[in-house]
């Protein structure tokens, strides 16, 4: 009897000392929060909001994987450029794999934000106390939308794709490219239906917006119904967006935006501003005056901040750069990678068209390094494909402080003298000239095409489609559009025609353009008709859930330029 | 001793009560009786002493133990037999190396009772090597304990492992110092050690169970001795030269040329060629041809001859029966080889203090004893960057251009103002790399302070039972400043602003142990046993760092304090403060030591910790083990080889260890918030984000590492001649990693227990020591391990961890990984089978249906090896093409002493293992230079060679994937050291000394390899655990010529 008190003693003593010990052994982080606890506050949601927006910069950290660059280099008006070891912008202009598991970033930061997007609309009613109920509606309303518009470069680019909706770790197929358009659709109605109606400026300042919303629903229903020849975008859990929905939504956003074209377009692009001008003798010729980062006729723009830690500055500029720096090519002082060369068909045809005649916005778009910077020599060891036209939308531009070159003009805005860190202007995602050509396109009317004419000083045409398709490519040229409207009208064969033998210079060697050993058309419908491949590692992780996209095998792997024999 | 036993004789006749008999016999060695030799009833104080013919006469009980002990000889236990009239017992000389006793974890224990895989290494054969950290001096000392200088830099640390590569997060042993473990070993002085002991099979680890996965490393600090205070000085002073293996950058003709035959490759026509009139300013191009230029040499420019090293330490130790001390002061200042002109430095102090007080003695027997360990130290060190290729300031040294000017005509650093001035053309983006040293690395400097002690009280009630407890208290505090001033050093590279830096961090921890030993004895059934308790928390402290720009004195690294600096904005403000990330371990451990008659030995252990990584439910790991020993010299019936094998034990031992070193809170999704911000309208003020980086991972457990192990202990011809040998198995379970999860899942992969890895063996030590005649002794030993390391599991679906791109030069892909099958960070890439020497080779090539890689194969082109026969050479054709990790490892030591004087001769080496090495980048700066070894190496015509390709310009297949040309044998043996020395209290016996040695050292006075590297001993593990073996840049040893004395009073 004694032994088993003993034992039972022992044992409590023993039982006693180990949940002592798990008290002991707890420990509580004082840095993180954890998804038990987090979030409780209104405060807090709007943190979580802001943590989706923050993926962004984590994508803007690789240019090479950006839709942005992609939409452009892809397309007929720019080359891939850079110097030979610039894989990535010549690869996209081929419609070939520059190297294993490529695009991982770009699949990587979509898919979390999209995670963080699902986190969001799980944990918001966990919030109890709102100071107003219209910031957890603008809340929900900035998720969707920021869901859709992950989703729509996913799509646009790997085409299906995993539809992923909750936070659960889950190893999942490809859906059908009409239910992720499904979700997108449902998104987009999410977002216009519970963003605030209060029109910019008094709303607006970066986030996304019921307009931007009803933007991005056009553009979304545009390539939908154009590229998979549909008329009527689903909608995830039942119903349709009709056509004449889509343009009840552009006609809001016009209406009632509060957003308006500028006067000059040349006035949004950052070199315009007065730190520039006052010694851009183009500038100076046309009285023009920048119109500031967020300027009215922005819907949507990625974000940009002094800090100067990288995903903080804008990367797709400074890959866009000229490859070497110095006064001569001022003001695009910033040196980059001189990825990009404009195609001089772009501005031969400009010029040529009878309709565009005196149109400013051609040097406004385009530098003629002839003209503009002729002193400019550039890296002739290194620079291929060199056309001597830049895109000047978004060429960084810097600024004299007395006789001293400041690299970047964002230093006088409070960012650094730095080429890389100073480059904090917006990448201007949606506009309003964007809207009322979209708006003319789905009405088949001529109003709002004209009125884009008209700032650019052009007097009116008709409606045609072939109008649009001209005003499109003028007025949004650099501006990521390019590619995915020639896709969703069909006219893919434009890039072959318009790049195929186009005057360039390699490593300062004359020669003319071309794709290579590959026929571009062959690729491009061998891919699906432009769908990229899914990074390998993705493929080989999911052990076989996850297909890789047709047309991929290692032989489409770019190698070297077809000017050199390496 | 013979009053002694007559005192107990007095004591304890009148006692005896019971049946008695009375024994006879005599005592004697191998010649002749002994006189003196004591004769005890064992566990009585019953006993006598024999007399001048060796006999003895004592009354005892019936079953009574005879224990016959005398100095300088085994001592010898018998049982009494009632029916034996006679005794006649032969005593065999000592064998002291058999009555050391060696540290094993909460106690000691005699070597020869020990059933483990352990080594020792005494302090004075740490100190007599003059290394400046004690890992160092280990190095060539400690077979299976693979050590390996992570950087030549001073000050810098050792990366260790003990047998092989265990697991993917960190494979440092645990540091266990005077009982405390979780301290630093670089905070010690190498006079500061009394012993190292290292517990490398998992039994005799297991005791620390918890974070004992890689093994134990024991460090007693030196103990007072009680008598004659003894105050000695240990000083050296010292020169060092870096020890470059031969290693020069092309001069600038070398380098014009080789650019020039890149560019022929490219373009057979001469079209590419650089036209150096254009490209370089008259002068200098005048210079280069005429000859009296030779271009910049930055490695040479950078490198500091006779870089001195000093060393002063000093010790004291003494005391009484009741109270002991021990004392060391040591002070070291050494100055790097390589960088000026930001010069590395590195000094350290360190103070020592510990004593012992017998508060309560009771017959001689210390019954309650106290005591304290006491190490700090303070060392501060600047130095230049080591890491990966980005940040590699010996990269740059090798690599820039010899073209460019170090220095203008006035004398300062020749940078974009002066290319511009002069015309340079030929590339503005270059970056001065002496330019780039002085403003980013001289000015600065951080200091570490850290405390390492603990206090202890022992009570033992009664002789055998021993209760302890220890309180074990660390603290350190690490502090740095830098200044870099405003630059402009290319058109690339600028520093707008000054930076002024500032940070501060501290941390502590501590630890609780209560312990009980109880030894007994049953007839001949000896038990050792312990039962114990320990809890542990660290993490205590913060750290806290600021920068800012603008500073009042500008230029200034005395000023260079954040108070001094105007303003703070969002641009060039930062500051950061956080607390540590803490964390406890609670545990219970208990272990019997069992030996009968010495003869058959046994040891088991269990150990239960509880970790705070771990989720309730999850955190507690058991590590139990046990082992066995023979010493099968102590059989009866192997008396007949006691004339040459003095000892041998036979031993086996199985046991499993725990690791659970990963990141905090790996089980729950934290929300991740300080750097995440975004801008929405206000480019100064971000906006904070909050989101779940982490996918949570609440099954997240103990990682094991399971080992077994067979090894036998001998001593051959009288003790000279020793062997231990291991044969050992170590499978490291449920290895933490953290695998690649698909990133659809859309945050970041925690910890998993994701993976098995093997590690098997052998090892062994060979030592000889003798005497020639009285005066001459000399000895020599040989340690040599074999280890191979194989993953047999990893739980993420691909069965590889993917090592990172871009590592030994821009552009390049993955070239090292962890995969299933394979050794840990084996290299991958593509192999190739030689060059194409000709177009008929070439064309015979393709006819035989084979495939080429390049687009169209040139002569001079590679030819690579379409491994898996598919018909084309893509990433698939990818393979092991080279293992990082040694197939062998030894070292060998010498030494002699002769009246006085001494010598001593110290090597070691590694074999089997393979290096990838590129000092430039082939893709993107086709114009970085190449170093003399590289040059000749290239094909240059059929029959040149059929392993290097064609030079080439920019990016070329044939360097751009990684193959086998970039890897080479790596095999190396250092002459670590030679010391020579002579006493003079030797030869001139009036000196007031006990000892006053002068001594002179070389170290590391060659390296014999056929690697065309720096060094071939590279701890470079690329931002990884597990990566070894790459050299894209490698701060080298140094070769330094001592001169110091020992001086004892």
């Amino acid at each position: 009897m004694r032994k088993t008190i003993t034992q039972i003693a022992a044992a409590g003593l023993l039982l006693f000392a180990f949940a002592g010990c798990e008290s002991f052994l707890d420990t509580e982080s004082f840095t993180k929060k954890n998804t038990s606890n987090f979030p409780t506050s209104q405060d807090e949601a709007e943190q979580m909001i802001t943590g989706i927006y923050v993926t962004m910069n984590d994508l803007i950290k690789d240019p090479e994987a950006h839709p942005f660059m992609i939409y452009d280099i892809a397309s007929d008006d720019r080359f891939g450029g850079g110097s030979t070891s610039n894989k990535g912008s010549q690869s996209m202009d081929r419609m070939l794999n520059s190297k294993i598991s490529w695009l991982e970033s770009l699949w990587e930061t979509r898919y979390a934000g999209i995670y963080r997007a699902n986190n969001a609309l799980e944990t918001l009613d966990n919030i109890e106390v709102w100071s107003d109920e219209k910031i957890k509606s603008r809340l929900l309303a900035e998720t969707h939308f920021l869901r859709a518009f992950f989703y729509l470069d996913l799509i646009q680019i790997f085409g299906e794709v995993p539809l992923k909706l909750t936070t659960i770790p889950e190893n999942l197929p490809k859906n059908s490219a009409e239910e992720v358009y499904a979700q997108i659709g449902y998104d987009l109605e999410q977002a216009i239906s519970h963003f605030p109606a209060d029109p910019f400026p008094q709303y607006g300042n970066g986030h996304a917006s019921k307009w931007s919303a009803e933007a991005l629903m056009a553009r979304v229903f545009l390539f939908y119904t154009g590229f998979y020849n549909k008329s009527a975008l689903p909608v995830a859990g039942g119903g349709e967006v009709s056509k004449q929905e889509v343009i009840a939504y552009l006609e809001d956003c016009i209406t009632h935006s509060g957003h308006a074209l500028v006067s000059d377009q040349r006035n949004i692009w950052p070199y315009t501003n007065i730190h520039t001008g006052k010694d851009y003798q183009y500038v100076i010729d046309n009285g023009l005056v920048w119109e500031g980062d967020n300027c009215k006729e922005t819907l949507f723009a990625m974000k940009f901040a002094n800090s100067g830690v990288n995903g903080y500055f804008n990367r797709i500029v400074e890959y866009y750069g000229l490859r070497k720096s110095g006064a001569s090519c001022f003001p695009f002082v910033p040196q980059g990678y001189s990825n990009g060369p404009v195609n001089r068909t772009l501005w031969n045809d400009w010029d040529n068209d009878p309709d565009y005649a005196g149109d400013y916005r051609r040097a406004g778009s385009i530098c003629d390094g002839a003209v503009e910077i002729p002193d400019y020599a550039g890296d002739n060891g290194k620079e291929v494909e060199k056309t001597r036209l830049w895109a000047k939308k978004y060429l960084g531009a810097g600024a004299y402080e007395g006789s001293n070159l400041i690299q970047t003009f964002g230093y006088f805005y409070g960012g650094e003298n730095n080429r890389q860190g100073g480059l904090n202007n917006d990448l201007i995602l949606i506009r309003l000239a964007d809207v009322y050509l979209m708006h003319s396109e789905l009405t088949e009317t001529n109003t709002y095409l004209n009125k884009v004419r008209q700032r650019a000083n052009l007097g009116p045409v008709a409606y045609s489609l072939d109008a649009i398709k001209k005003e499109r490519r003028y007025e949004l040229c650099f501006e990521g559009l390019r590619w995915n409207d020639l896709r969703r009208w069909g006219d893919v064969q434009e890039i072959v025609n318009n790049q195929e033998g186009v005057a360039i210079t390699n490593r300062g060697v004359p020669a003319q353009f071309t794709f290579g050993s590959f026929d571009y058309m062959e690729r491009y419908n061998a891919t699906g008709g432009g769908f990229w491949k899914i990074p390998d590692s993705q493929v080989t992780l999911s052990e076989g859930v996850l297909e890789q996209n047709p047309g991929w095998d290692d032989a489409y792997t770019f190698n070297s330029l077809p000017y050199y024999s390496n | 001793m013979i009053v002694v036993c007559l005192l107990l004789i007095l004591f304890t006749t009148g006692l005896v009560a019971q049946a008695t008999l009375t024994v006879k016999g005599v005592v004697s060695d191998a010649n002749e009786p002994l006189v003196g030799v004591s004769v005890i009833e064992k566990g009585t104080l019953n006993g006598t002493s024999t007399d001048i013919d060796g006999q003895f006469s004592l009354t005892v009980k019936e079953d009574a133990l005879l224990e016959i002990s005398f100095i300088g000889f085994t001592t010898q236990l018998i049982r009494v037999d009632a029916n034996r009239a006679r005794y006649d017992i032969t005593l065999v000389e000592d064998d002291v190396w058999l009555n050391e006793v060696v540290v094993v974890g909460y106690g000691v224990q005699q070597k020869k009772l020990v059933t483990g895989a352990t080594i020792q290494v005494k302090g004075d054969d740490i100190e007599k090597l003059n290394t400046t950290s004690v890992l160092g001096a280990l190095q060539s000392q400690t077979p299976g304990v693979y050590i390996t200088q992570s950087s030549g830099q001073v000050g810098e640390n050792y990366k260790i492992n003990i047998r092989g590569l265990g697991t993917a997060s960190s494979n440092e042993p645990l540091y266990v110092i005077d009982g405390v473990p979780g301290g630093s070993i670089n905070a010690l002085n190498p006079s500061d050690i009394e012993s190292i002991d290292i517990l490398k099979d998992a039994a005799s680890a297991a005791i620390y169970g918890a974070r004992a996965a890689n093994g134990v490393l024991l460090v007693t600090t030196k103990q007072g001795k009680a008598g004659k205070t003894q105050v000695s000085y240990d000083g050296y002073f010292g020169v060092q030269n870096a020890l470059t293996n031969g290693v020069r950058p092309a001069n600038a003709k070398e380098y014009m040329s080789l650019i020039n035959e890149a560019l022929m490759t490219q373009d057979p026509t001469g079209g590419l060629l650089y036209n150096w009139e254009e490209e370089l300013p008259a002068d200098l191009l005048t210079a280069i041809n005429n000859g009296s230029w030779n271009g910049t040499n930055w490695l040479k420019e950078s490198t500091v001859k006779d870089a001195p090293i000093a060393s002063h330490s000093v010790n004291l130790t003494g005391g009484s029966d009741y109270s002991r001390f021990a004392m060391g002061f040591s002070y070291l200042k050494q100055t790097g080889t390589i960088g000026y002109p930001a010069t590395p430095e590195y000094n350290r102090y360190t103070a020592r203090i510990n004593s012992q007080h017998s508060l309560w003695k009771k017959d001689g027997r210390d019954i309650i004893t106290f005591g304290e360990n006491v190490v700090y130290s303070n060392y501060d060190k600047k130095g230049v960057q080591i890491g990966t290729m980005y940040s590699n300031n010996i990269r740059n040294l090798l690599k820039m251009t010899p073209l460019l000017p170090a220095y203008n005509e006035e004398g300062d650093y020749y940078i974009y103002k002066d290319m511009q001035e002069n015309d340079w053309s030929f590339d503005q983006a270059l970056n001065n790399p002496l330019a780039q040293l002085d403003y980013t690395r001289s000015r600065r400097n951080s200091i570490s302070r850290r405390l390492q002690s603990n206090a202890y009280l022992e009570i033992a009630p009664m002789e055998n039972l021993t209760f302890r407890s220890s309180v074990g208290y660390h603290f350190s505090q690490n502090s740095s400043r830098s200044y870099v001033p405003e630059y402009i050093l290319s058109a690339k590279t600028a520093n707008p602003t000054d930076d002024v830096s500032q940070a501060q961090s501290w941390s502590s921890r501590w630890t609780l142990e209560n312990t009980l030993n109880y030894t007994f004895s049953l007839s001949d059934h000896n038990f050792n046993s312990l039962i114990g308790q320990s809890v542990e928390k660290w993490g205590y402290g913060e750290s806290l760092d600021a920068k800012n720009s603008y500073s009042l004195f500008p230029g200034s690294f005395d000023h260079a304090y954040i108070d001094n600096t105007q303003g703070l904005d969002t641009t060039n403000s930062e500051m950061g403060g956080s607390p540590n990330s803490d964390g406890s371990l609670a545990s219970f451990f208990g272990r019997v030591n069992y030996n009968y008659q010495e003869r058959y030995l046994a040891s088991i252990v269990m150990r239960a910790d509880g970790s705070s990584n771990f989720s309730r439910g999850n955190r507690w790991g058991y590590f139990p083990s046990l082992s066995a020993g023979w010493v099968v010299t102590s059989e009866e019936w192997m008396r007949w080889s006691d004339s040459w094998l003095s000892f041998f034990k036979l031993r086996g031992s199985w046991g499993q260890n725990g690791n659970c070193n990963i990141d905090n809170f790996q089980y729950l999704a934290t929300i991740a918030f300080n750097t995440n911000a975004y801008y929405y309208d206000d480019k100064a003020t971000p906006a904070t984000g909050g989101y779940p980086d982490l996918l949570a991972n609440k099954e997240v457990t103990w990682e094991t590492s399971e080992q077994l192990d067979f090894g036998f202990d001998a001593r051959f011809l009288k003790s000279r001649l020793g062997v231990n040998f291991d044969w050992y198995k170590k499978t490291t379970k449920d290895w933490l990693v953290v695998a690649p999860t698909l990133l659809l899942y859309g945050a970041g992969a925690p910890y998993i227990n994701g993976g098995d890895v093997q590690n098997k063996g052998v090892e062994l030590a060979l030592t000889w020591n003798d005497k020639i005649g009285t005066d001459l002794t000399y000895g020599m030993s040989l340690n040599m391990a074999h280890n191979a390391n194989k993953v047999l599991r990893l739980a993420n679906r691909e069965g590889i961890i993917h090592g990172p791109e871009q590592v030994i030069a821009e552009n390049t892909t993955e070239s090292f990984r962890v995969e299933v099958g394979y050794p840990m960070g084996y290299f991958w890439g593509y192999k190739t089978l030689g060059v194409f020497q000709n177009q008929s080779q070439i064309d015979q090539w393709m006819a035989d249906g084979n495939v080429v890689r390049q687009d169209v194969a040139k002569p001079g082109d590679l030819i690579f090896q379409d491994t898996n026969d598919d018909g084309e050479i893509n990433a698939d054709d990818k393979t092991m093409i080279g293992n990082p990790h040694p197939d062998f490892t030894g070292s060998f030591n010498f030494n002699l002493a002769y009246k006085g004087f001494d010598l001593s001769v110290t090597a070691y080496g590694a074999f089997g293992m393979q290096i990838l090495k590129s000092y430039r980048s082939y893709s993107d700066t086709p114009n970085d230079n190449y170093t003399n070894k590289d040059v000749t190496k290239y094909w240059d015509g059929e029959g040149s060679t059929n392993k290097y390709p064609a030079f080439a310009y920019g990016k070329n297949i044939n360097f751009i994937d990684i193959s086998d040309i970039y890897l080479e044998d790596a095999d190396y043996v250092k002459l670590s050291n030679i010391t020579v020395g002579y006493d003079f209290t030797k030869g001139f016996k009036s000196l007031p000394f006990s000892k006053l040695r002068l001594y002179l050292t070389a170290q590391n006075l060659f390296t014999i390899t056929g690697y065309s590297g720096m060094d071939p001993e590279i701890g470079f593990s690329a931002d990884t655990n597990w990566a070894s073996g790459i050299d894209s840049g490698y701060y080298p040893s140094s070769r330094t010529l001592l001169v110091g004395l020992n001086l004892t009073f």
